[in-house]
């Protein structure tokens, strides 16, 4: 089963900063982490602290689909978010047997790690917190919104790694890295896609709809409105 | 209501009183139960800070209402000084920790940190509330001064804390500390009417803790079993006696001063240091907490002490 969010009793592991304090038998410092990889040429260190990072924004990928899936008021926006939460997941497990198929431990959360998990928090906040000053149809931009910013990092994060895979040298690693890369990415940039293509049509359907700029509409109205959105 | 469970007629320095007894025996058990070496530290440091508070705060009791802290303390908590109050103001940049991760964090851990940031913040704030219900210039003085150090040490552990944490996850975290505590005296209360209130807290609780997760799964997407242990730790919060403790951790390290995110003797530290500097300005025309003990040892023929195992272990503090 995934692990979506690595705790001390999954294994997880870190390394210590100027203010980051990790217990000494959770510690991993550079050498050890690139001693845990295969060599392949590359600074390995940096790469299982990237894969970290890659993995973790899988995880709050996770997070982030299941959020909104369970918040939109519209099904066919509900529908996708559900089957790339899915996918999403799928793509975290992939990144953990790739990690740990290398001889790393998919519960080692890099520095990178952290500053993604900080940045995917604001950006999972930020379809939330703001609840009060939002209507419902600009809620639903938010969310979608969230998801399209999640994604270009995912995608970014992908396209990464297949370059990264034409650096390794012939051999098993190289071979389940590209394995890896073709499974995942189609997906992920049919997600960006998708979510690139939704923002936009949903700015369209309220631009050309007047009924939309009604000031007093009631919530009930609106959310009905949502709803057939897509339809 | 656990604010109310204390007598109308207790005294807010006998509160206090209360409140440093409860610091030390706390904070002594929180460290004696630890398992992170460096969080053990942050907590042995300030022991010995609250320690020597209780020392001040009994003096002040015998030199204004002419009373006895151990009839308070029940002797199940030593009185002697411990690293002066004095020594204790530190420039804020002393103050701060490295704080834990996370993911690595021993969930323990992270029990004890919350809880005794919530400890330290409630005598900060009565310190600072309660410093002008005294008409004796020195009781006000040295509430204040006090209050002081409560919020260095507020600063010093709620810096433990890893700021990655989500104010949802936050949220779970808090509530199930709180369902931790009530498990904790529901476990160790003997008086029936008390242990009924604990009960009840701790169902209060544990539905607030099925809130917060219900804001966590909603809003976060997290399941809340992804970030909370399965089961409360084996052996719940306990106030017990802590006197060899306390005394072993005075024997060691009452010399220990911070310097930037690290603890060092005294003597290490240059003279240049902003410690120093800081010291001269706070201490300047001299420290109500050691006047208290010098008023008292005027007024009384002696200074406050219940040290009740022996002669106190560092030399230098003995009477």
């Amino acid at each position: 089963m995934t692990i979506l969010v690595p705790t001390k009793a999954t294994g997880a592991t870190a390394k210590t900063a100027e203010m980051t304090y990790v217990e000494p038998d959770r510690q991993v410092t550079d050498d050890e982490l690139a001693a845990a990889l295969p060599d392949a040429g590359l600074n390995m260190a940096f790469v299982a602290d990237f894969l970290s990072a890659a993995l973790t924004h899988e995880r709050c990928g996770r997070h982030l689909y299941r959020s909104v899936a369970a918040r939109t008021n519209n099904p066919v926006l509900k529908r996708r978010y559900e089957d790339f939460g899915e996918e999403t997941e799928r793509h975290a497990e992939i990144l953990e047997e790739l990690i740990a198929g290398m001889g790393g431990n998919p519960s080692y959360v890099s520095p990178a790690a952290r500053g993604v998990e900080g940045a995917d928090t604001k950006l999972v906040e930020s379809t939330s917190l703001l609840g009060g000053s939002l209507d419902v149809m600009t809620r639903e931009m938010v969310m979608l919104q969230a998801v399209f910013l999640a994604e270009s990092l995912d995608h970014a994060h992908w396209q990464t790694l297949a370059k990264l895979a034409e650096r390794l040298p012939d051999g098993d690693l190289r071979d389940r890295w590209v394995r890896a890369v073709g499974e995942v990415g189609p997906e992920e940039g049919e997600h960006l896609e998708w979510a690139r293509a939704a923002m936009e049509k949903m700015v369209m359907l309220q631009a050309e709809s007047s009924a939309m700029a009604a000031v007093g509409a009631k919530a009930e109205e609106l959310v009905e409105k949502v709803r057939s959105w897509f339809a | 209501m656990v604010n109310n469970l204390n007598p109308g007629d207790q005294s807010p320095l006998e509160t206090t009183i209360g409140y440093e007894q409860v610091a030390v025996d706390l904070t002594a058990w929180l460290a004696r139960s630890e398992p992170d070496p460096a969080l053990k530290q942050a907590l042995d440091f300030a022991l010995l800070e609250d320690f020597d508070h209780l020392y001040r705060y009994a003096n002040l009791y015998e030199l204004i209402d002419g009373r006895d802290a151990a009839e308070l303390t029940d002797s199940l908590t030593e009185i002697m000084p411990g690293r002066p109050t004095m020594v204790e103001h530190r420039h804020p940049y002393d103050d701060v920790r490295p704080h834990y991760d996370t993911h690595t964090v021993d969930p323990l851990s992270r029990l004890h940190v919350m809880t005794i940031v919530a400890a330290e913040q409630q005598t900060m704030n009565y310190y600072l509330n309660h410093s002008a219900e005294f008409m004796e210039p020195v009781a006000r003085d040295l509430y204040v001064e006090i209050s002081h150090i409560e919020e260095q040490h507020v600063t010093h552990y709620e810096s433990l804390l890893d700021p990655l944490d989500s104010w949802f996850k936050q949220l779970v975290f808090h509530k199930y500390n709180e369902a931790y505590l009530y498990w904790s005296m529901l476990q160790q209360e003997a008086e029936p009417r008390l242990k009924r209130i604990w009960e009840l807290h701790l169902d209060m609780e544990i539905g607030q803790l099925h809130a917060a997760c219900d804001l966590l799964r909603r809003y976060e997407g997290v399941e809340p079993e992804e970030i909370l242990p399965p089961e409360l730790p084996e052996v719940p919060l306990t106030f017990e006696t802590n006197k060899d403790y306390v005394r072993s951790v005075l024997a060691e390290q009452i010399d220990l001063r911070a310097d930037g995110t690290e603890y060092v003797p005294v003597g290490e530290l240059p003279e240049d240091h902003r410690y120093f500097a800081f010291q001269d300005v706070v201490n300047d025309g001299g420290a109500p907490s050691e006047l208290v003990v010098d008023e008292n040892r005027a007024a009384s023929g002696r200074e406050f002490r219940d040290e009740v195992e022996g002669p106190h272990p560092v030399a230098g503090l003995r009477a």
